[in-house]
């Protein structure tokens, strides 16, 4: 599997939160090879299974390890047509500060099957603006996106409830860096990739079960819903975390390019972290330790209270300007990332169960 | 239908406390359903089998919460005024001289400590319901005693004016839909929900109990046609809406095409449904075990939370019908 393009061509799909097809489609075509069985989950999720080679007595099952990174992206739907311009809301949580000026593609339905067409978020001009906003960030309500279309024609092209993703494409920097909307959370996709691309060539006594989620820029949906139908005996989740940039703090933010994070805290297991710590030490594979006193705003949450209880932990991805069109990575942390998860799935061992135990 | 949501809207029922609710919907829906049965957090299920001879039937979950939002009492002092907290989402500016009626019966009026300025609006911590007590010993309130608003129904034309239409309305439509349905290919799961306002417990619970391949809620949505509203295209007797997303969930896409589809078909009036704040019981739905494809028909509904909310009748027959023709056929996912 070859990183960059890869990477390059997820992030030129929309795949927004509940729309993720166009991205599970391209996720698909590269893991299918690479496992035994892939579906779609009730609600999208796409659940790839690699088997394991312990042996099992008959009517037992085969420990698994679930691996998850969402597929989801963040973006916008359309609220309202007002004289031939949009007005839009959020999917999730995007950064409306920077929106103004941002190509964006509308999937356009009013025609009854689904058009792309260009557009760009515009704001008023200050001095049309109320005074309190003519020189503060525009809130994304006073914001509109343009089409070029007159008004007969967008009202005829463009529904209430119409997508509106970014369209800006990504940009390879110097140093192995890579910028681009929605790298929150398609690096991590790619980390699992790498992952399932490194245990080609290992073998494994576990179950893997490699999954791309839905929803965990709304809800969590799609690690809450596999988490519970798949029972994994551990759950992992891969997620970008805040990098040092311009203007970041020091002490809530982690090196850029200098290994992922290991998440450490209630969400996460202790037993995990200690395993992961290990096993980085003896790869000499660099990473940093992310404290998570609370919810780790990750899959993690949602796969650590599924059905009875499942450990969990996460697995961060340094990243700057998280929830803008221009997500930088270094594609070093995504595949040192991926393999020192090949490498910790390769090394369960088929009793590895018994002996965690939650120790503080 | 008129006289079923006058009687569904002047029951008080606040979250945790939909017994008289309940009796009052068991009685309209008995003699029309296969099984009816009450869960362990109250809501009442309702179940109609499928049409002998149909191939094997998927199980279909619809949500209507059957609590309304309310007060209840957290403290009575000397002189015997009730001091009190809320159930689920109530505005102060709704209060203020309000009337409400206790679990027990007993009516109250709400009044405030003075303000600083008489035109501000006062926190629900300064303001206390007046019973008639003369004194604590007096007071008929017992500390945890809740009320509801107390506010009759109101016929305005095709408007129809009541609290608690958040969403006695919906439960007026599901009994309709149970009513008219004649046969369908589905193993149908009406349920009555508690506890929505207060966090979508009863439908988080009731969709872990049945199981269902599919589901979607009727709940009342908010409202752009009034003067001053903006970025919200919602009118009152446009047609029932088809949420596409609100401020807790997106519908599945494929929920959102077939009543599209079907809405379509049977020339029904629907409309679009981008919900900037608020959620459903669809919410609670899509989150249960392995997932459930969810969607929600809302009833466009003005002043939604306030002890006045209003709805447009042809909206609430659409929705009937709607309901009536997703039920007829089978649906492929």
């Amino acid at each position: 599997m070859e990183l960059t393009p890869f990477l390059k061509s997820l992030l030129s799909t929309s795949g927004l939160s509940a729309y993720e097809t166009p991205a599970a489609e391209i996720i698909t075509a590269t893991w299918q090879p690479l496992v035994d069985e892939i579906r779609r989950s009730k609600v999208g999720s796409l659940e790839a299974l690699k088997r394991g080679t312990a042996k099992i007595e008959a009517g037992a099952q085969r420990p698994s390890i679930l691996i998850a990174a969402h597929m989801d992206a963040i973006g916008m739907m359309v609220t309202r047509l007002q004289d031939g311009f949009l007005r839009v809301t959020q999917i999730g949580g995007v950064d409306a500060r920077v929106l103004p000026g941002t190509p964006v593609t509308i999937h356009a339905t009013g025609s009854g099957k689904t058009e792309e067409l260009p557009g760009i978020v515009v704001q008023p001009v200050a001095r049309l603006l109320p005074a309190a906003l003519s020189d503060s960030p525009v809130p994304i309500d006073q914001l509109f996106i343009e089409t070029g279309l007159l008004p007969k024609e967008v009202n005829a092209k463009i529904q209430i409830g119409d997508l509106v993703s970014y369209a800006t494409e990504p940009v390879e920097l110097t140093g192995e860096t890579l910028a681009g909307h929605s790298l929150d959370n398609r690096a991590s996709v790619a980390v699992l990739t790498i992952a399932l691309d490194e245990l080609q060539k290992k073998t494994h006594l576990w179950d893997v079960w490699t999954v791309a989620t839905v929803q965990e820029e709304v809800t969590f949906g799609g690690a809450f819903t596999s988490a519970h139908s798949l029972r994994p005996a551990l759950a992992i989740a891969i997620d970008v975390t805040f990098a040092k940039g311009p203007g970041a703090s020091d002490w809530q933010t982690f090196p850029f390019g200098k290994g992922p994070t290991l998440g450490f805290g209630p969400n996460l297991h202790p037993f995990l972290f200690k395993k992961f710590e290990e096993l980085a030490k003896t790869l000499e594979i660099p990473y940093q330790t992310e404290v998570m006193p609370r919810h780790s705003g990750t899959d993690a949450y949602a796969m650590q209270i599924s059905a009875e209880g499942i450990p969990t932990m996460v697995i961060g991805i340094p990243l700057r300007y998280m929830h803008t069109p221009v997500e930088v990575v270094a594609l070093k942390d995504i595949q040192r990332a991926g393999r020192l998860l090949a490498e910790f799935i390769a090394a369960l061992e088929s009793d590895f169960v018994e002996k965690i135990v939650w120790e503080d | 239908m008129k006289s079923l949501i006058q009687k569904l809207t002047e029951t008080f029922s606040p979250s945790g406390y939909e017994a008289a609710i309940r009796e009052v919907i068991r009685a309209e829906v008995t003699g029309l359903a296969d099984e009816i049965r009450v869960d362990a957090l109250g809501n009442l299920i309702v179940r109609k089998a499928p049409a002998p001879g149909s191939a094997p039937a998927k199980k279909i979950m619809i949500a209507a919460h059957m609590d309304e939002i309310g007060l209840i009492a957290s403290h009575i002092d000397e002189n015997g005024f009730v001091r009190f907290t809320t159930i689920g989402g109530v505005y102060p500016q709704m209060l203020m001289g309000s009337r409400v009626r206790f679990y027990s019966g007993a009516p109250g009026i709400i009044h405030t400590e003075p303000l600083e300025k008489p035109t501000d609006t006062p926190s629900v911590e300064k303001m206390f319901i007046d019973v008639g007590a003369k004194s604590r010993k007096d007071c008929p309130i017992k500390v945890g005693e809740v009320a509801a608003f107390e506010r009759p129904f109101l016929e305005l034309g095709d408007r129809l004016v009541a609290k608690s239409m958040d969403d006695r309305i919906g439960c007026a439509v599901a009994i309709e839909a149970l009513r008219a349905l004649k046969s369908t290919p589905y193993e149908v799961y009406f349920v009555f929900t508690t506890q929505e306002e207060v966090g979508t417990r009863g439908a988080e619970t009731s969709a872990f109990g049945i199981d269902p391949d599919l589901g979607f809620s009727i709940d009342v949505t908010g409202w752009g046609d009034t003067p001053g509203r903006k970025n919200f295209e919602m009118a009152l007797g446009k047609g029932p809406a088809i949420k596409i997303k609100d401020g807790g969930m997106l519908s599945d896409p494929r929920i959102v095409n077939w009543m599209i589809k079907t809405a379509e078909k049977a020339r029904l009036p629907y409309q679009r449904e981008v919900l900037l704040g608020g959620t459903t019981d669809a919410r609670a739905m899509q989150l249960v075990r392995a997932g459930v494809p969810v969607g929600c028909i809302s009833i466009p509904c003005r002043y939604v939370h306030s002890p006045s909310e209003m709805v447009d009748i042809n909206d609430v027959q659409n929705a009937v019908k709607l309901i009536g023709a997703l039920l007829s056929n089978p649906i492929e996912l």
